[in-house]
Protein backbone atom coordinates (compact mmCIF):
# COMPACT_ATOMS: atom_id res chain seq x y z
CA UNK A 1 0.00 0.00 0.00
CA UNK A 2 1.43 3.63 -0.30
CA UNK A 3 2.81 5.18 2.13
CA UNK A 4 3.11 8.78 2.42
CA UNK A 5 6.34 10.02 4.43
CA UNK A 6 5.47 13.81 5.08
CA UNK A 7 8.40 13.60 7.40
CA UNK A 8 10.93 12.27 4.89
CA UNK A 9 9.44 14.18 2.09
CA UNK A 10 8.70 10.62 0.08
CA UNK A 11 6.14 8.55 -1.32
CA UNK A 12 6.51 5.03 -2.02
CA UNK A 13 4.47 3.00 -4.24
CA UNK A 14 5.23 -0.74 -5.06
CA UNK A 15 4.00 -2.51 -8.85
CA UNK A 16 4.62 -6.04 -8.97
CA UNK A 17 5.32 -8.07 -12.37
CA UNK A 18 3.07 -11.18 -12.09
CA UNK A 19 2.89 -14.29 -14.91
CA UNK A 20 3.24 -17.47 -15.64
CA UNK A 21 7.03 -19.12 -15.71
CA UNK A 22 9.66 -17.87 -17.87
CA UNK A 23 7.24 -15.22 -19.75
CA UNK A 24 9.53 -12.49 -19.01
CA UNK A 25 9.20 -10.98 -15.97
CA UNK A 26 12.55 -11.11 -14.99
CA UNK A 27 13.60 -9.49 -18.18
CA UNK A 28 11.34 -6.26 -17.78
CA UNK A 29 13.33 -5.78 -14.88
CA UNK A 30 16.29 -6.68 -15.97
CA UNK A 31 15.82 -4.20 -19.18
CA UNK A 32 14.47 -1.35 -16.61
CA UNK A 33 17.80 -1.53 -14.54
CA UNK A 34 20.39 -1.76 -17.75
CA UNK A 35 18.28 1.66 -18.96
CA UNK A 36 17.65 2.95 -16.18
CA UNK A 37 19.84 6.39 -15.31
CA UNK A 38 22.13 5.49 -11.71
CA UNK A 39 20.58 8.23 -9.69
CA UNK A 40 17.24 7.08 -10.38
CA UNK A 41 17.72 3.59 -9.66
CA UNK A 42 18.76 1.43 -6.74
CA UNK A 43 20.33 -2.20 -7.08
CA UNK A 44 18.57 -4.74 -8.60
CA UNK A 45 18.38 -7.58 -6.16
CA UNK A 46 17.50 -10.91 -7.62
CA UNK A 47 16.73 -14.12 -4.88
CA UNK A 48 16.88 -16.96 -7.97
CA UNK A 49 17.77 -20.79 -8.12
CA UNK A 50 20.47 -22.23 -9.26
CA UNK A 51 19.07 -22.85 -12.44
CA UNK A 52 18.27 -19.19 -12.35
CA UNK A 53 14.36 -19.19 -12.04
CA UNK A 54 13.20 -16.65 -9.57
CA UNK A 55 13.16 -18.56 -6.35
CA UNK A 56 11.46 -15.56 -3.91
CA UNK A 57 11.09 -12.00 -5.67
CA UNK A 58 13.49 -9.96 -7.81
CA UNK A 59 13.54 -6.41 -6.58
CA UNK A 60 14.40 -3.20 -7.70
CA UNK A 61 13.91 0.40 -6.53
CA UNK A 62 13.03 2.84 -9.21
CA UNK A 63 13.39 6.48 -7.98
CA UNK A 64 11.31 9.28 -10.44
CA UNK A 65 13.23 11.97 -8.40
CA UNK A 66 11.32 15.31 -6.58
CA UNK A 67 7.55 15.85 -7.61
CA UNK A 68 6.36 18.44 -6.12
CA UNK A 69 8.58 18.38 -2.72
CA UNK A 70 8.23 15.00 -2.64
CA UNK A 71 10.81 12.43 -3.31
CA UNK A 72 8.34 9.61 -5.45
CA UNK A 73 9.85 6.36 -5.30
CA UNK A 74 8.42 2.76 -7.30
CA UNK A 75 9.74 -0.74 -5.83
CA UNK A 76 9.32 -2.94 -8.39
CA UNK A 77 9.36 -7.00 -7.84
CA UNK A 78 8.71 -9.60 -9.99
CA UNK A 79 7.07 -12.92 -8.57
CA UNK A 80 8.18 -16.47 -9.14
CA UNK A 81 6.10 -17.69 -11.69
CA UNK A 82 6.21 -21.71 -11.40
CA UNK A 83 2.94 -22.88 -9.90
CA UNK A 84 4.68 -24.69 -7.33
CA UNK A 85 5.52 -21.49 -5.52
CA UNK A 86 2.05 -19.78 -5.10
CA UNK A 87 2.73 -18.74 -1.55
CA UNK A 88 5.63 -16.60 -2.29
CA UNK A 89 3.84 -15.10 -4.71
CA UNK A 90 1.33 -14.39 -2.81
CA UNK A 91 3.35 -12.56 0.17
CA UNK A 92 5.21 -10.62 -2.53
CA UNK A 93 1.60 -9.40 -4.04
CA UNK A 94 1.25 -8.04 -0.45
CA UNK A 95 0.23 -4.46 -0.08
CA UNK A 96 0.89 -3.91 -4.46
CA UNK A 97 -0.40 -0.83 -6.09
CA UNK A 98 -0.13 -2.07 -9.28
CA UNK A 99 0.44 -5.20 -11.57
CA UNK A 100 1.67 -5.78 -14.58
CA UNK A 101 0.98 -9.17 -16.02
CA UNK A 102 3.24 -10.50 -18.64
CA UNK A 103 2.29 -13.05 -20.63
CA UNK A 104 3.54 -15.13 -23.45
CA UNK A 105 2.71 -15.44 -26.45
CA UNK A 106 3.77 -18.52 -27.07
CA UNK A 107 0.78 -21.27 -28.45
CA UNK A 108 1.91 -23.86 -26.13
CA UNK A 109 1.31 -21.65 -23.30
CA UNK A 110 -1.72 -19.95 -23.06
CA UNK A 111 -3.58 -22.39 -20.41
CA UNK A 112 -0.09 -21.24 -18.24
CA UNK A 113 -1.52 -17.62 -18.98
CA UNK A 114 -4.86 -18.08 -17.84
CA UNK A 115 -4.07 -20.37 -14.81
CA UNK A 116 -1.81 -17.50 -13.48
CA UNK A 117 -4.50 -15.00 -14.48
CA UNK A 118 -6.94 -17.21 -11.98
CA UNK A 119 -4.22 -17.30 -9.72
CA UNK A 120 -3.41 -13.51 -9.20
CA UNK A 121 -7.46 -12.93 -9.09
CA UNK A 122 -7.50 -15.55 -6.52
CA UNK A 123 -4.49 -14.41 -4.43
CA UNK A 124 -5.98 -10.81 -4.54
CA UNK A 125 -9.69 -11.99 -3.23
CA UNK A 126 -7.18 -13.66 -0.09
CA UNK A 127 -6.13 -10.11 0.55
CA UNK A 128 -9.69 -8.67 -0.06
CA UNK A 129 -8.79 -7.08 -2.47
CA UNK A 130 -10.39 -6.85 -6.32
CA UNK A 131 -8.31 -7.01 -9.84
CA UNK A 132 -11.05 -4.70 -11.36
CA UNK A 133 -10.34 -1.97 -8.69
CA UNK A 134 -6.52 -2.15 -9.08
CA UNK A 135 -4.43 -0.79 -11.78
CA UNK A 136 -3.47 -3.50 -13.96
CA UNK A 137 -2.09 -4.14 -17.80
CA UNK A 138 -1.45 -6.64 -19.72
CA UNK A 139 2.05 -7.13 -21.69
CA UNK A 140 2.21 -9.80 -24.40
CA UNK A 141 5.84 -10.59 -24.65
CA UNK A 142 7.49 -12.39 -26.78
CA UNK A 143 5.87 -10.89 -29.91
CA UNK A 144 8.98 -11.86 -31.92
CA UNK A 145 8.25 -15.79 -31.85
CA UNK A 146 7.48 -16.77 -35.23
CA UNK A 147 4.45 -19.12 -33.78
CA UNK A 148 3.17 -16.19 -31.53
CA UNK A 149 -0.22 -16.70 -30.93
CA UNK A 150 -2.79 -13.57 -32.82
CA UNK A 151 -2.95 -10.61 -30.85
CA UNK A 152 -6.71 -10.50 -31.36
CA UNK A 153 -6.79 -14.30 -29.78
CA UNK A 154 -4.76 -13.21 -26.93
CA UNK A 155 -6.82 -10.24 -26.57
CA UNK A 156 -10.40 -12.63 -26.63
CA UNK A 157 -9.14 -15.21 -23.91
CA UNK A 158 -6.74 -13.05 -21.90
CA UNK A 159 -8.00 -9.54 -21.63
CA UNK A 160 -12.30 -10.16 -21.70
CA UNK A 161 -12.07 -6.70 -19.42
CA UNK A 162 -10.54 -4.63 -21.72
CA UNK A 163 -7.52 -3.17 -19.90
CA UNK A 164 -4.96 -1.59 -21.14
CA UNK A 165 -2.41 -4.21 -22.95
CA UNK A 166 1.24 -3.80 -24.61
CA UNK A 167 3.06 -6.23 -27.20
CA UNK A 168 6.62 -6.69 -26.22
CA UNK A 169 10.13 -8.47 -26.61
CA UNK A 170 11.44 -7.91 -23.35
CA UNK A 171 14.69 -9.65 -23.85
CA UNK A 172 15.38 -6.83 -26.36
CA UNK A 173 13.76 -4.01 -24.34
CA UNK A 174 10.57 -3.51 -27.61
CA UNK A 175 7.63 -2.29 -25.18
CA UNK A 176 9.13 -2.79 -21.64
CA UNK A 177 9.40 0.98 -20.69
CA UNK A 178 5.69 1.92 -22.44
CA UNK A 179 4.42 -1.04 -20.19
CA UNK A 180 6.14 0.58 -17.22
CA UNK A 181 5.46 3.83 -17.99
CA UNK A 182 1.07 3.49 -18.57
CA UNK A 183 1.19 1.04 -15.24
CA UNK A 184 3.13 4.26 -13.17
CA UNK A 185 0.43 6.74 -15.22
CA UNK A 186 -2.34 4.78 -13.79
CA UNK A 187 -0.76 4.21 -10.27
CA UNK A 188 -0.50 7.67 -10.25
CA UNK A 189 -3.34 8.55 -11.51
CA UNK A 190 -4.98 6.53 -8.50
CA UNK A 191 -3.45 8.31 -5.80
CA UNK A 192 -4.91 11.41 -7.55
CA UNK A 193 -8.39 9.86 -7.96
CA UNK A 194 -8.09 9.26 -4.14
CA UNK A 195 -7.03 13.20 -3.48
CA UNK A 196 -10.16 14.37 -5.55
CA UNK A 197 -12.11 12.26 -3.60
CA UNK A 198 -10.70 12.92 -0.50
CA UNK A 199 -11.51 16.92 -1.25
CA UNK A 200 -15.24 15.96 -1.39
CA UNK A 201 -15.46 16.27 -5.25
CA UNK A 202 -16.73 13.76 -8.09
CA UNK A 203 -13.38 12.19 -9.26
CA UNK A 204 -13.10 12.63 -13.05
CA UNK A 205 -10.72 11.22 -15.41
CA UNK A 206 -9.16 14.38 -17.22
CA UNK A 207 -7.35 11.85 -19.76
CA UNK A 208 -8.74 13.47 -23.21
CA UNK A 209 -9.58 10.71 -25.83
CA UNK A 210 -8.42 10.64 -28.91
CA UNK A 211 -9.34 13.04 -31.87
CA UNK A 212 -12.54 11.08 -33.96
CA UNK A 213 -11.37 8.09 -31.63
CA UNK A 214 -14.85 7.69 -30.58
CA UNK A 215 -13.57 6.70 -26.90
CA UNK A 216 -15.34 8.33 -24.02
CA UNK A 217 -14.13 10.09 -21.30
CA UNK A 218 -14.10 7.83 -18.41
CA UNK A 219 -15.74 9.22 -14.92
CA UNK A 220 -17.00 8.54 -11.98
CA UNK A 221 -19.92 9.76 -12.74
CA UNK A 222 -20.89 7.61 -15.73
CA UNK A 223 -22.73 5.05 -14.82
CA UNK A 224 -20.49 1.46 -14.10
CA UNK A 225 -19.58 0.02 -17.58
CA UNK A 226 -18.26 -2.93 -16.44
CA UNK A 227 -21.70 -5.19 -15.70
CA UNK A 228 -22.12 -7.07 -12.32
CA UNK A 229 -22.09 -11.15 -12.64
CA UNK A 230 -21.59 -11.81 -9.15
CA UNK A 231 -18.33 -13.25 -9.16
CA UNK A 232 -14.63 -11.28 -9.48
CA UNK A 233 -13.50 -10.81 -13.01
CA UNK A 234 -16.71 -11.91 -14.64
CA UNK A 235 -17.41 -9.08 -15.89
CA UNK A 236 -18.85 -8.59 -19.27
CA UNK A 237 -18.27 -5.15 -20.96
CA UNK A 238 -20.98 -3.67 -22.76
CA UNK A 239 -20.27 -2.52 -26.26
CA UNK A 240 -19.74 1.55 -24.97
CA UNK A 241 -16.57 0.35 -23.73
CA UNK A 242 -13.58 2.51 -25.12
CA UNK A 243 -11.55 0.24 -27.59
CA UNK A 244 -9.75 -2.23 -26.21
CA UNK A 245 -5.78 -0.34 -26.54
CA UNK A 246 -2.81 -2.40 -27.66
CA UNK A 247 -0.04 0.60 -27.69
CA UNK A 248 2.51 -0.17 -30.27
CA UNK A 249 5.93 -1.04 -28.56
CA UNK A 250 8.19 1.41 -30.26
CA UNK A 251 11.20 0.14 -32.18
CA UNK A 252 13.86 0.95 -29.58
CA UNK A 253 17.54 0.53 -29.78
CA UNK A 254 18.32 -3.20 -29.40
CA UNK A 255 20.04 -3.93 -26.05
CA UNK A 256 22.53 -6.78 -25.20
CA UNK A 257 20.59 -9.75 -23.68
CA UNK A 258 20.59 -9.90 -19.76
CA UNK A 259 22.46 -12.77 -18.40
CA UNK A 260 19.72 -14.34 -17.31
CA UNK A 261 18.68 -14.99 -20.73
CA UNK A 262 16.04 -17.18 -21.17
CA UNK A 263 16.73 -18.87 -24.71
CA UNK A 264 14.02 -17.57 -26.61
CA UNK A 265 14.29 -17.91 -30.29
CA UNK A 266 12.96 -15.51 -32.24
CA UNK A 267 13.35 -12.13 -34.41
CA UNK A 268 14.98 -9.02 -33.27
CA UNK A 269 12.32 -7.15 -34.58
CA UNK A 270 8.44 -6.50 -32.96
CA UNK A 271 6.47 -7.68 -35.65
CA UNK A 272 4.45 -4.46 -36.59
CA UNK A 273 1.61 -5.94 -38.39
CA UNK A 274 0.43 -8.09 -35.59
CA UNK A 275 -0.15 -4.21 -33.93
CA UNK A 276 -3.35 -3.18 -34.23
CA UNK A 277 -3.64 0.24 -33.17
CA UNK A 278 -1.85 3.49 -35.24
CA UNK A 279 1.47 2.27 -35.72
CA UNK A 280 3.37 5.61 -35.41
CA UNK A 281 5.16 6.35 -32.12
CA UNK A 282 2.69 9.36 -31.48
CA UNK A 283 -0.45 7.17 -31.57
CA UNK A 284 0.80 4.66 -29.65
CA UNK A 285 1.23 7.44 -27.29
CA UNK A 286 -1.84 8.63 -27.42
CA UNK A 287 -3.38 4.79 -27.03
CA UNK A 288 -1.53 4.56 -24.06
CA UNK A 289 -2.62 7.95 -22.84
CA UNK A 290 -6.26 7.41 -23.31
CA UNK A 291 -6.48 3.56 -22.10
CA UNK A 292 -9.94 3.00 -20.45
CA UNK A 293 -9.04 3.99 -17.08
CA UNK A 294 -10.62 2.05 -14.32
CA UNK A 295 -12.92 4.01 -11.71
CA UNK A 296 -13.20 1.97 -8.56
CA UNK A 297 -16.57 0.02 -8.67
CA UNK A 298 -18.81 1.34 -5.90
CA UNK A 299 -20.22 -2.18 -6.08
CA UNK A 300 -17.38 -3.86 -4.58
CA UNK A 301 -15.31 -1.72 -2.06
CA UNK A 302 -17.88 -0.47 0.25
CA UNK A 303 -19.72 -3.19 0.79
CA UNK A 304 -18.11 -4.51 4.20
CA UNK A 305 -19.34 -0.95 5.65
CA UNK A 306 -22.76 -1.95 4.28
CA UNK A 307 -22.79 -4.63 6.16
CA UNK A 308 -21.97 -3.19 9.37
CA UNK A 309 -24.31 -0.16 9.10
CA UNK A 310 -27.12 -2.84 8.13
CA UNK A 311 -25.42 -4.66 11.78
CA UNK A 312 -25.85 -1.50 13.52
CA UNK A 313 -29.13 -0.36 12.53
CA UNK A 314 -30.47 -4.19 13.41
CA UNK A 315 -28.91 -4.07 16.74
CA UNK A 316 -31.78 -1.77 18.29
CA UNK A 317 -34.79 -3.39 16.57
CA UNK A 318 -34.15 -6.48 17.75
CA UNK A 319 -33.97 -4.82 21.23
CA UNK A 320 -36.85 -3.27 20.78
CA UNK A 321 -38.56 -6.87 19.80
CA UNK A 322 -37.11 -8.58 22.69
CA UNK A 323 -38.28 -5.68 25.14
CA UNK A 324 -42.24 -5.54 23.70
CA UNK A 325 -42.68 -9.52 24.06
CA UNK A 326 -41.14 -9.18 27.78
CA UNK A 327 -43.61 -6.62 28.33
CA UNK A 328 -46.36 -8.64 26.65
CA UNK A 329 -45.95 -11.57 28.70
CA UNK A 330 -45.56 -9.66 32.22
CA UNK A 331 -49.04 -7.46 31.33
CA UNK A 332 -50.12 -11.59 30.47
CA UNK A 333 -49.25 -12.95 33.97
CA UNK A 334 -50.44 -9.67 35.59
CA UNK A 335 -53.86 -10.38 33.92
CA UNK A 336 -53.90 -13.77 35.09
CA UNK A 337 -52.83 -13.05 38.69
CA UNK A 338 -56.11 -10.76 39.08
CA UNK A 339 -58.27 -12.70 37.18
CA UNK A 340 -57.50 -16.01 39.48
CA UNK A 341 -57.93 -13.98 42.53
CA UNK A 342 -61.47 -12.74 41.51
CA UNK B 1 -9.85 -14.23 5.57
CA UNK B 2 -10.52 -11.91 8.28
CA UNK B 3 -6.76 -11.14 8.40
CA UNK B 4 -6.56 -10.04 5.24
CA UNK B 5 -8.95 -7.67 4.60
CA UNK B 6 -7.69 -6.10 7.94
CA UNK B 7 -4.61 -5.11 5.45
CA UNK B 8 -7.26 -3.64 2.91
CA UNK B 9 -7.28 0.21 2.26
CA UNK B 10 -4.74 0.96 5.10
CA UNK B 11 -2.15 3.12 3.83
CA UNK B 12 0.63 5.19 5.85
CA UNK B 13 1.16 8.22 6.55
CA UNK B 14 3.82 9.61 8.70
CA UNK B 15 4.04 13.12 9.58
CA UNK B 16 7.00 15.09 11.67
CA UNK B 17 5.48 14.74 14.78
CA UNK B 18 5.42 11.01 14.76
CA UNK B 19 8.77 10.84 12.85
CA UNK B 20 9.94 12.94 15.75
CA UNK B 21 8.37 10.26 18.59
CA UNK B 22 9.60 7.79 16.51
CA UNK B 23 13.71 9.04 16.66
CA UNK B 24 13.42 9.71 20.08
CA UNK B 25 12.84 6.15 20.99
CA UNK B 26 15.43 4.87 18.49
CA UNK B 27 18.18 7.20 19.91
CA UNK B 28 17.18 5.96 23.52
CA UNK B 29 17.18 2.40 22.31
CA UNK B 30 20.67 2.50 20.57
CA UNK B 31 21.99 4.32 23.15
CA UNK B 32 20.88 1.19 26.26
CA UNK B 33 21.52 -1.56 24.04
CA UNK B 34 24.62 -0.93 22.36
CA UNK B 35 23.25 -1.35 18.64
CA UNK B 36 24.94 0.51 15.54
CA UNK B 37 21.83 0.75 13.74
CA UNK B 38 18.11 0.88 13.86
CA UNK B 39 15.60 0.91 10.74
CA UNK B 40 11.88 0.61 11.15
CA UNK B 41 10.30 -1.14 7.60
CA UNK B 42 6.56 -1.07 6.62
CA UNK B 43 5.71 -5.05 6.10
CA UNK B 44 5.48 -3.91 2.34
CA UNK B 45 9.32 -3.40 2.07
CA UNK B 46 9.45 0.67 2.40
CA UNK B 47 11.72 2.09 4.73
CA UNK B 48 9.89 4.44 7.34
CA UNK B 49 13.05 5.53 8.72
CA UNK B 50 16.67 4.65 10.26
CA UNK B 51 18.55 5.77 13.44
CA UNK B 52 22.34 5.43 13.86
CA UNK B 53 25.60 4.84 11.97
CA UNK B 54 26.35 5.42 8.74
CA UNK B 55 25.79 1.89 6.85
CA UNK B 56 27.43 0.67 3.50
CA UNK B 57 23.68 -1.06 2.58
CA UNK B 58 21.30 0.06 0.21
CA UNK B 59 18.24 1.40 2.40
CA UNK B 60 15.91 0.72 -0.47
CA UNK B 61 17.56 -3.10 -0.91
CA UNK B 62 17.69 -4.01 2.53
CA UNK B 63 14.18 -2.89 3.57
CA UNK B 64 12.65 -5.21 0.68
CA UNK B 65 14.93 -7.75 1.94
CA UNK B 66 13.66 -7.42 5.61
CA UNK B 67 10.18 -7.58 4.80
CA UNK B 68 10.22 -10.61 2.31
CA UNK B 69 12.35 -12.67 5.00
CA UNK B 70 10.26 -11.96 7.84
CA UNK B 71 6.83 -12.41 5.18
CA UNK B 72 8.77 -15.94 4.23
CA UNK B 73 8.94 -16.63 8.43
CA UNK B 74 5.43 -15.99 8.93
CA UNK B 75 4.56 -18.89 6.48
CA UNK B 76 6.63 -21.44 8.18
CA UNK B 77 4.88 -19.85 11.51
CA UNK B 78 1.42 -20.88 10.18
CA UNK B 79 2.65 -23.98 9.20
CA UNK B 80 3.72 -24.64 12.88
CA UNK B 81 -0.18 -23.43 14.00
CA UNK B 82 1.55 -19.89 14.71
CA UNK B 83 0.11 -16.68 13.76
CA UNK B 84 3.61 -15.36 12.70
CA UNK B 85 7.03 -15.24 14.39
CA UNK B 86 7.60 -12.13 16.42
CA UNK B 87 11.31 -11.62 16.70
CA UNK B 88 13.44 -13.28 13.81
CA UNK B 89 17.53 -13.26 14.69
CA UNK B 90 20.14 -13.54 11.58
CA UNK B 91 23.33 -14.13 13.00
CA UNK B 92 26.97 -13.52 10.88
CA UNK B 93 30.69 -13.81 11.89
CA UNK B 94 30.60 -9.94 12.66
CA UNK B 95 27.37 -8.24 12.04
CA UNK B 96 23.81 -9.53 13.28
CA UNK B 97 20.18 -8.38 12.44
CA UNK B 98 17.55 -9.34 14.59
CA UNK B 99 13.63 -8.40 13.69
CA UNK B 100 11.29 -7.58 16.14
CA UNK B 101 7.38 -7.18 15.11
CA UNK B 102 6.23 -3.72 15.82
CA UNK B 103 2.27 -3.44 16.26
CA UNK B 104 0.99 -5.41 13.30
CA UNK B 105 2.71 -3.48 9.97
CA UNK B 106 6.08 -2.64 11.39
CA UNK B 107 9.44 -4.25 11.78
CA UNK B 108 11.92 -2.79 14.16
CA UNK B 109 15.38 -3.87 12.18
CA UNK B 110 18.34 -3.84 14.75
CA UNK B 111 21.88 -4.16 13.53
CA UNK B 112 24.76 -4.85 15.54
CA UNK B 113 27.95 -6.27 16.27
CA UNK B 114 30.18 -7.82 19.46
CA UNK B 115 30.04 -4.62 20.62
CA UNK B 116 26.72 -5.80 22.63
CA UNK B 117 24.80 -9.05 23.27
CA UNK B 118 21.73 -10.39 21.84
CA UNK B 119 20.49 -10.07 25.22
CA UNK B 120 20.76 -6.92 25.26
CA UNK B 121 19.43 -6.38 21.82
CA UNK B 122 16.11 -8.48 22.97
CA UNK B 123 15.52 -6.45 26.05
CA UNK B 124 15.31 -3.10 24.82
CA UNK B 125 14.25 -4.26 21.36
CA UNK B 126 10.88 -5.61 23.43
CA UNK B 127 10.74 -2.06 25.25
CA UNK B 128 11.06 -0.02 22.30
CA UNK B 129 8.74 -2.14 20.07
CA UNK B 130 6.02 -0.99 22.39
CA UNK B 131 6.43 2.08 22.51
CA UNK B 132 6.79 2.23 18.35
CA UNK B 133 3.48 0.40 18.72
CA UNK B 134 1.97 3.66 19.94
CA UNK B 135 3.47 5.97 17.28
CA UNK B 136 2.75 4.02 14.29
CA UNK B 137 -0.92 3.27 15.07
CA UNK B 138 -1.49 6.71 14.35
CA UNK B 139 0.22 6.39 10.97
CA UNK B 140 -2.01 3.67 9.46
CA UNK B 141 -4.42 5.66 7.89
CA UNK B 142 -6.95 4.48 5.15
CA UNK B 143 -6.85 5.04 1.84
CA UNK B 144 -6.23 8.29 0.27
CA UNK B 145 -5.58 9.97 3.41
CA UNK B 146 -2.69 12.87 3.15
CA UNK B 147 -3.22 12.81 -0.57
CA UNK B 148 -4.74 16.05 -0.29
CA UNK B 149 -1.70 17.72 0.48
CA UNK B 150 0.38 16.63 -2.61
CA UNK B 151 -1.18 19.29 -4.34
CA UNK B 152 -3.56 19.33 -7.45
CA UNK B 153 -0.45 19.35 -9.66
CA UNK B 154 1.34 16.30 -8.53
CA UNK B 155 -0.14 14.14 -10.97
CA UNK B 156 0.42 15.84 -13.87
CA UNK B 157 4.14 16.56 -12.65
CA UNK B 158 4.73 13.14 -12.25
CA UNK B 159 3.65 12.04 -15.52
CA UNK B 160 6.13 14.38 -16.78
CA UNK B 161 8.78 12.80 -14.81
CA UNK B 162 7.78 9.32 -15.91
CA UNK B 163 7.72 10.90 -19.70
CA UNK B 164 11.40 12.04 -19.69
CA UNK B 165 12.42 9.49 -17.41
CA UNK B 166 11.47 6.64 -20.33
CA UNK B 167 11.37 8.46 -23.25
Amino acid sequence: MVQINFARKEINCKIVYYGPGMSGKTTNLEIIHKKTPDENKGELTCIATEGDRTLFFDFMPLNLGNIMGMNTKFQLYTVPGQVYYNSTRKLVLRGADGIIFVADSAPDKMDENLESLRNLEENLREYGRDAQDMPIVIQFNKRDLPEAVPLGELQEKLNPRKIPTFEAVAKSGDGVFQTLKALAGLVIENLNRTTRKEKGTRATESLEPAPGSGRRIVTADSPPEVESSGQSGGGRIPARRPIPVSATANAEAPVNSPARRRGVAGRPALQQDAVRSSGANAGAERAELTAPVRVPSPRVSPAPDRKISRDLSAAPRRGMTVLLVVLGIVVAAAAVFFVSRG
Amino acid sequence: MTEYRAEKERWMVIEEREMERIHAVLGEFLKLSGAKCALLIDKDGYLITKHGGQSSFHDDTISALVAGSFAATKEMARLLGEEEFSVLYHQGRHENIQLTLVGDRVLLTVIFDEQTTLGMIRLYAKEAAMKLAEVMAAASAPAGAGSARLGQGFSASAKDKLDSLFQ
